[in-house]
């Protein structure tokens, strides 16, 4: 294992990921901080930095299980879904590679630092751009080209439209990379890119089978590993169900459910702290399928 | 031929005695005041001459020297007038020294010899209370003196007065020509179910309560009615509040009536306007806000700086500011309101408009009121825009006096059960009156584990959920209790 080593992988060495090739300007050169054998096909995991605690929770579940299972997890260190995919391949003993849209001893988002320390020790940051490029505007796209390129597999968790989540998926599909997408609520606008994407034919994740046949589909899991968990816990409650459907503020669940407010207040404090429900940042509470903590 | 009158200056909310003493000698014509006096002391030669003329008295054609003692004492403001021109006319042997002896004697002159009010009088009345003497002064000074209790006063209209029969004249009586006061009623306030309830908790524990909302949801309008639920101002506490109202030169009256302060500064206000300062030293908002509620509306727009002086305060009670003049302690316990929005765009959760900011701006958009500050807060509240249909429903929400009713019942159980609110409470104490059952023991720790509480996060669910009990008259506090306290948490931002 090596630990935060500056590789330089140029087009032609052996190293060079082939599946690169596949896209239209594929980079000349691969700036990789870290274990630069981890440039093999994995699977990539984008979403909106919006993300709602639907959103993260998914990451969560999916990421994590694809990580457990031994497939390497693409992501861009980006705030909200990104950062939530390389915490749960980390969590699950997995190997992640974060491509960023600056140099990749850059720093950025400043959130990331703690993330991208850990990830050049132990497992691989890369990008495209020379060492100590600050980020840019176009820069961002441009990366979302490599994970799309790199990925054997790209995995739309949440996404708005129109967003670099969603143009992601675009390059992915020009690379020929097969895209899989989380649908959500038809409520949330974070779940609109997603839902579109469906539409359009991206491979349906509704639990860890569909993302198990999609994986094995893509070449990144063999048959045999195919033994998946259902969900730690189903919504229950009659709040609990009204929150799985969708994320509400505490008096319209008083409301919907026809209880007192104080009575809504006790049943989603109770929830919270069982791990059930989760309050987000907007204030709204949401059922988070009782998989722990953050 | 000398003459001497008692008088007072202000310093901070307390009235020092001071002597003016009047020398008339010969000498050629002048009128010299000595004594540390300010600029509009100073002023006072010309008003106090031509006062003394309009009422018919002689202003001597020879050397004036007055002098106010303790020399080494700064003096402010124009209620020297009346004190000097008495002392004048005594030395110039217009006035008998009867008239004036053991008196207070304060007030400003128009240069028709009218007495004018000045600020403080309130604290005038209470130092002349405190000397045993009696008052003399403006028609207000009478109201004052009534406020204070068990000090005399004369009041006068005009300069000449004072050489009249001693109560030959009735002294007239302000009409009190003012409607009683309108506190704004809850029953105005549609929905909230929530937001009610945080403040009828706040009100019966003290606690300080933050309404996170976004614009238009009726953050101030709640706050504005936070004053009529809580008890009226008992009789010491009228005393204290109405004081410094009368040394800020705000009109005391609702005060005196029983009704709290409600302080709403603009967040463009300096720490010394919070705080108290300037020169001379004035009480700030926060004192203004004693035994009432202080509300800090948009509390990110105020400066940082201000924010943190309001914490050593919060502790305490008091204001403390060390100035070249000398300590000026301010009273300044007060239940402090505060309202945010959710986001920088003010959206964020909202049920019709979409909010447009991303996680890390909203983190330091709720960062910027500092740790310090949130932790004082017990109380975190959702409000979020009713709907319409709410609004325009005839139903009202519950009036005023039905809670207030509630917040008086809690409030006397804290009382007979442990002798103070739940929000003084802390360490042992506060674990001593919440008697934590086995199960509620059991929820807290999880609580505390789940949500990442802090020594001092723990504190505020226990205070809260204290209260919480209290309104209910439980002598212990329940899973209950703790759970709904848990639910008045801040948001996460991560």
């Amino acid at each position: 294992m090596s630990s935060s080593i500056r590789t330089e992988v140029r087009r032609g060495d052996a190293l060079y990921p082939a599946q690169l090739l596949r896209l239209e300007r594929p980079p000349e050169v691969l700036y990789c901080i870290g274990d630069p054998s981890l440039l093999v096909p994995g699977l990539a995991v984008v979403g909106s930095r919006r993300q709602t605690p639907y959103g993260s929770q998914c990451c969560a579940l999916l990421a994590g299980w694809a990580s457990r299972h031994g497939v390497a997890i693409i992501s861009g260190a980006a705030v909200g879904c990104d950062q939530s995919a390389h915490r749960a391949a980390l969590e699950s003993g997995g190997r992640t590679v974060a491509v960023l849209g600056c140099g990749a001893d850059v720093d950025y988002p400043p959130s990331a630092r703690g993330l991208l320390e850990d990830l050049r020790q132990d497992h691989l940051v890369v990008s495209e751009l020379p060492w100590g490029t600050p980020p840019a505007r176009w820069t961002f796209p441009e990366r979302n080209r490599i994970i799309a390129g790199l990925a054997a597999a790209l995995l739309v968790v949440e996404a708005s439209v129109p967003s670099g989540t969603f143009s992601t998926a675009d390059h992915a599909l020009q690379a020929g990379t097969e895209v899989l997408a989380v649908p959500g609520s038809i409520l949330s606008p974070q779940s609109r890119g997603t839902n579109q994407l469906i539409r359009d034919g991206a491979s349906v994740i509704a639990d860890l089978d569909d993302l198990a046949v999609c994986l094995a589909r893509c070449g990144l899991l063999s048959t045999a590993e195919q033994d998946v968990q259902t969900h730690a816990r189903d919504p229950s409650t009659d709040a609990e169900r009204a929150l799985a459907a969708g994320p509400m503020l505490l008096e319209d669940l008083a409301a919907h459910l026809g209880v007192p407010v104080q009575e809504a207040a006790h049943a989603v404090a109770r929830l919270e702290l069982e791990g059930a429900v989760r309050r987000g940042m907007d204030g709204r509470y949401a059922f988070v399928a009782g998989l722990g903590g953050r | 031929m000398q003459a001497t009158v008692m008088t007072a200056t202000l310093h901070g909310v307390e009235a020092m005695p001071v002597e003016v003493q009047a020398d008339v000698a010969n000498g050629l014509p002048s009128f010299t005041i000595v004594g540390l006096p300010d600029a509009a002391l100073q002023e006072s030669r010309d008003r106090v001459r031509s006062a003394l003329r309009a009422a018919g008295y002689e202003f001597p054609s020879c050397r004036v020297l007055v002098n106010l003692a303790p020399a080494l004492l700064r003096k402010h403001g124009t209620g020297f007038d009346l004190p000097i021109a008495l002392a004048v006319l005594t030395a110039t042997r217009q006035l008998p020294e009867e008239r004036i002896e053991g008196t207070v004697v304060v007030g400003e002159l128009g240069l028709d010899g009218s007495v004018r009010p000045v600020h403080g009088l309130l604290a005038f009345a209470l130092a002349a209370r405190r000397f045993g003497m009696s008052l003399l002064g403006p028609h207000e000074l009478a109201d004052a003196a009534d406020a204070a209790g068990g000090v005399s006063c004369r009041p006068l209209a005009h300069l000449r007065e004072i050489t009249a029969e001693a109560g030959g004249r009735p002294p007239q009586k302000r009409a009190p020509a003012r409607s009683p006061v309108r506190v704004p009623d809850l029953a105005d306030v549609a929905g909230q179910p929530t937001a009610r309830r945080a403040l009828e908790i706040a009100a019966a524990g003290g606690h300080n309560l933050l309404m996170v909302g976004p614009p238009g949801s009726g953050k101030t309008m709640l706050a504005q009615r936070m004053p009529g639920i809580l008890p009226p101002l008992t009789s010491d506490e009228r005393l204290e509040t109405a004081l410094v109202y009368s040394v800020s030169g705000l009109d005391e009256r609702t005060i005196l009536e029983g009704v709290r302060p409600f302080r709403s500064p603009h967040h463009s206000c300096s720490i010394a306007g919070l705080v108290g300062g300037g020169s001379p030293v004035r009480p700030g908002e926060m004192s203004l806000a004693h035994n009432g509620v202080l509300y800090l509306d948009e509390i990110p727009q105020f400066a940082p700086s201000a924010l943190q002086a309001l914490r050593g305060p919060m502790e305490e009670g008091t204001v403390a500011l060390v100035r070249a003049e000398g300590r000026f302690v301010f009273p300044a316990r007060f239940t402090l309101i505060a309202s945010m929005n959710p986001c920088p765009c003010g959206f964020a959760g909202d049920r019709q408009r979409p909010c447009s900011c991303t996680g890390p701006t909203i983190a330091r958009y709720m960062a910027r009121i500092g740790g310090p500050l949130f932790d004082r807060m017990d109380l975190v509240v959702r409000v979020d825009r009713p709907d319409p249909s709410a609004i325009v429903a005839i139903d009202r929400g519950e009036p005023t006096a039905e809670v207030r009713e509630r917040v008086i019942a809690a409030r006397q159980h804290a009382h007979a059960t442990r002798g103070c609110l739940s929000s003084r409470l802390s360490g042992a104490a506060l674990l001593d009156a919440c008697q934590l059952d086995h199960g509620a023991s059991r929820l807290l720790e999880q609580a505390a584990r789940v949500h990442h509480l802090s020594g001092r996060g723990i504190t505020r669910a226990l205070r809260t959920a204290r209260t919480i009990a209290d309104l209910q008259a439980a002598e212990r506090v329940s899973e209950e209790h703790l759970l709904e306290a848990l639910s008045f948490r801040l948001q996460e931002t991560a």
